[in-house]
């Protein structure tokens, strides 16, 4: 198998950094991005300052300003966030199309294996990137350089805030091995507790375990542990999180919080309608839909839906979107934002049936749509509506990939 | 094989203003950097060569290699250690300076000189030279004076050469003070540019003169793109003239030379390297 190189981008306290290109003046303090207005608000971000005075994420926010003083507190604005990291994702796409990408939080893995020829060694590559993104976005991300997504993802836990990595290939087993195993990533703190009872506190001494070995306390996990104490990892640099040519994404952000489940519920109709809306001007129809809901004390839930057979009408898609609302409807904290994106995203088909699979009302709806997407074209998405949707206070982002 | 490969002794004769007998000089080819990928498509390593097995590779061909890899990332002891212990006995090692203390200096450039020592340490008695390559906005100014002295005297228990590439710095008082402090002026073979220091035979350490072939290509030279800026292949002709014209002379002022070629692009490098040892070996023959 050819070695790949894998490169790792990491914008240490991702917030803070876009919040401090847009405000310079914020670069003299401590930083705390918090809801402001939440009760019970949590820290969603904190600056390095904020970091050494003792302030960790998801922190209670009257706790945190207790610890640092002398700290701003801003609100989050996950809206701005996500457009600065569209801008670091078009820099990087410059490199590679194998790119891997969290969501507005500073993490980026790009695959550039095979591109050296257009752009020379990889560590040129990360190298370059680093000084495009900190010339052109003034962002100082950390670049880290391996033969997977494990080993590159480790290197930047090491060189955090700022810096770089290099692990040549072939001395990944022993770069891993004198580290602690809290710095592997996946590990769930039940299997961290187990690890340190078993005193195997560096991924060397994971490392000297068999799988056989491995395979009486961790089980089926036994596999993944061996693995990653080798520094083995195979899993590809998944562009699916990129894919955004392919995505219809809508996205409300909520005046005041709330949780009241009627007018989320409104809001989820009104983002299905458009959603619908712009499917059915590309003559596409979407098989799956995941929902973000983003909460006050900074946390946020994903779940999705899908169906077998795509669709783009608001009805259907309403339905879907309704269902992954239910699954994601875990917490009882108010609602700062709530977005839909729906996916999986394939062609119309251009040839009616023989013998009509729809039925009377569909037919009906489908005419009722096609006249109100004319209305909409003509004289805005605001004049009409279906009936369940109330009057919605807040910004409405539409970002239509 | 050769027990030491690209390695060559030249003889130069005594002139008329040279007294007393022959001079030698020991001349070492290799490139900088030895873990390029595109070598294997290239064909100089063979198909599926692990990045693991290069340096191996590298070494049944030459006896020295400048780490660049040194310049992106901090040197680190336990790698470089493991990379010497990896590496045949005859391979000598030059190491590029990191980037931090050269093109973008960090405020605590001092504790990052710290470390840098600490890191390289393995090397030890292989160690022929640390590269300090300055960038091209590094011009002759009174702040810069004083910065490369300051980093040259935390250095000054390696040897070391010195790579400027702003013409500001050809200047008399500059390789005096060089030679005062045994530091060798770097000669390299670039394009001829306007601002670039230019191609000089000045030996400033008659122990080590340190040679560094970046090609002549003055059109992608200041595209941002090495693989624009360092693809060049020297011709036999232009290497010929080369040694004559700069390689003599400062062999006959110096014990050891030290020649890397830096257009990698497509193995380009270790060819021209190559077909430098090839060059020098005609010339051996014809003046010994």
């Amino acid at each position: 198998m050819k070695e790949r190189s894998v490169i790792h981008f990491n914008v240490a306290d991702f917030a803070v950094s876009v919040e401090r290109v847009v405000d310079s003046g914020l670069r003299q303090c401590p930083l705390i991005i918090a809801p402001l207005q939440a009760a019970r608000a949590v820290v969603y971000d904190m600056s390095e300052e904020a970091f050494r005075d003792g302030v960790r994420k998801g922190m209670a926010l009257r706790r945190a300003t207790k610890i640092c003083r002398g700290a701003t507190v801003l609100a989050p604005r996950p809206a701005l966030y996500q457009k600065a990291m569209t801008a670091f994702l078009k820099e990087v796409l410059n490199y590679s199309p194998l790119i891997e990408s969290g969501f507005a939080d500073g993490h980026l893995f790009v695959d550039v294996t095979g591109t050296h020829r257009l752009h020379g060694p990889p560590p040129d590559i990360g190298l370059r990137i680093r000084r495009h993104v900190r010339t052109h976005l003034g962002i100082n991300p950390i670049w880290t350089l391996g033969t997977s997504k494990l080993v590159s993802k480790v290197a930047s836990r090491l060189v955090k805030p700022v810096g770089e990595y290099i692990v040549s290939p072939g001395d990944e087993a022993l770069f891993l091995a004198p580290l602690p195993v809290a710095l592997l990533p996946g590990l769930t703190r039940q299997e961290l507790r187990k690890l340190e009872e078993f005193h195997l506190t560096t991924v060397g001494a994971l490392a000297g375990l068999s799988r056989q070995q491995l395979m009486v306390p961790f089980g089926s996990r036994s596999d993944y542990l061996h693995d990653i104490s080798q520094g083995i990892d195979d899993s590809v640099v998944s562009t699916s999180s990129l894919t955004t040519t392919q995505t219809v994404d809508c996205e409300q952000s909520f005046a005041d919080d709330t949780n009241d489940r009627q007018e989320i519920e409104a809001v989820i109709t009104d983002l299905a309608s458009r959603a619908g809306q712009c499917l059915r001007s590309r003559r596409q129809v979407a098989r799956r839909v995941g929902i973000w809901l983003r909460y006050s004390d900074g946390s946020h839930v994903v779940r999705q839906a899908s169906r077998r057979v795509g669709s783009n009408s608001d009805f259907v898609l309403h339905n879907l979107a309704l269902s992954a609302l239910q699954r994601a409807w875990t917490k009882r904290i108010r609602l700062r934002s709530c977005r839909l994106v729906y996916d999986r995203l394939h062609k119309q088909s251009p040839q009616l049936l023989l013998f009509p699979d729809k039925g009377v009302r569909e037919r009906r709806q489908e005419k009722l749509l096609g006249a109100m997407d004319t209305i909409r074209n003509r004289f805005g998405h605001q004049l009409i509506s279906i009936g369940s949707r109330s009057s919605i206070a807040g910004d409405v982002r539409s970002t239509i990939h | 094989m050769k027990a030491s490969p690209g390695k060559v002794d030249i003889i130069i004769p005594a002139g008329p203003k040279m007294a007393g007998a022959s001079h030698q000089c020991t001349l070492y080819v290799g490139t900088c950097g030895y873990s390029y990928t595109e070598w294997i498509d290239s064909g100089f390593y063979p198909a599926n060569t692990k990045n693991s097995a290069m340096l191996g590779l590298y070494s049944r061909c030459f006896s020295v290699v400048e780490l660049n890899y040194t310049w992106y990332q901090m040197a680190r002891a336990d790698a470089v250690a493991r990379m010497v212990d990896r590496a045949p006995e005859h391979l000598l090692f030059a190491a590029k300076l990191t980037r931090t203390m050269t093109h973008e200096r960090a405020a605590d450039w001092r504790e990052q000189l710290v470390l840098y020592c600490q890191g390289i340490a393995p090397l030890k008695k292989r160690l022929v030279a640390v590269l300090v390559q300055l960038p091209p906005d590094f011009h002759r100014t009174i702040d810069n004076r004083n910065y490369l002295a300051a980093l040259l005297d935390g250095l000054q228990e390696f040897p070391i050469a010195v790579e400027f590439r702003h013409v500001s710095w050809a200047v008399d008082s500059v390789f005096a003070e060089l030679e005062r402090r045994k530091v060798s002026l770097v000669t390299v073979d670039e394009p001829e540019l306007p601002g670039l220091f230019p191609s000089l035979d000045i030996v400033t350490n008659p122990a080590l003169f340190y040679v560094r072939f970046h090609g002549r290509n003055s059109t992608g030279w200041r595209s941002g793109n090495m693989q624009k800026k360092f693809n060049y292949d020297y011709s036999e002709e232009e290497l010929h003239s080369w040694t004559e014209t700069y390689i003599r002379p400062m062999a006959a002022r110096a014990d050891c030379g030290m020649l890397f070629f830096n257009n990698h692009v497509r193995a380009q490098a270790p060819r021209n390297a190559q077909k430098l040892v090839r060059v020098f070996a005609a010339g051996k023959r014809s003046l010994v």
